[in-house]
């Protein structure tokens, strides 16, 4: 692999890394008319 | 309900409490879950939605609107409803920091039967609990 190649997986990394994190964690409803 | 909401896509486990009518949705992993259409997948059921809350994990963004948003996944984001929180977060916007917060999405007005599905939910923030 050259350089140029691994630079860009180097960045396409540090793009997606952080955003992989980021998620809905919990959905919490309170509802009426339920029997 | 339970099955309705469980066949939602992203929707890992359904949790439902019929003593005082808690709903608790956890999403899947990797899984992209959308409030809105769980909204309306519960007045689908037969129910009505008396409020929801999300805890969700993102960046802080600003929309093309130039209003404040928490940006989850690449192509969903949550614009935030003005309050002393959000205002808190302002210099946290388009910043690598990662926030943790509560918010409310969706709470039923007085005399309305069904949100409308053209609205888009903003996000109340309840609390913020992390910032990494």
């Amino acid at each position: 692999m050259n350089k140029k190649n691994l630079a860009l997986l180097i960045l396409l990394g540090m793009m997606v890394g952080p955003m992989a994190e980021a998620q809905i964690k919990h959905i919490e409803k309170r509802v009426e008319g339920m029997t | 309900m339970k099955q309705h909401l469980g066949r939602q896509s992203g929707v890992q486990t359904v949790e439902v409490s019929l003593l005082d009518g808690k709903v608790d949705v956890t999403p899947k992993e990797d899984g992209h879950i959308d409030p809105a259409q769980l909204l309306k997948a519960t007045y689908d059921s037969g129910v009505t939605a008396a409020e929801m809350d999300m805890t969700a994990r993102g960046k802080i963004v600003k929309d093309p609107s130039g209003s404040l948003a928490l940006q989850v996944a690449p192509n969903q984001s949550f614009t935030f409803a003005p309050n002393e929180l959000s205002k808190g977060l302002e210099s946290l916007a388009d910043t690598p920091t990662t926030i943790t917060l509560r918010g409310q999405l969706y709470k039923k007005s007085a005399g309305k039967k069904k949100p409308d599905p053209a609205t888009p939910l903003t996000l109340l923030i309840l609390e913020v609990q992390k910032k990494e």
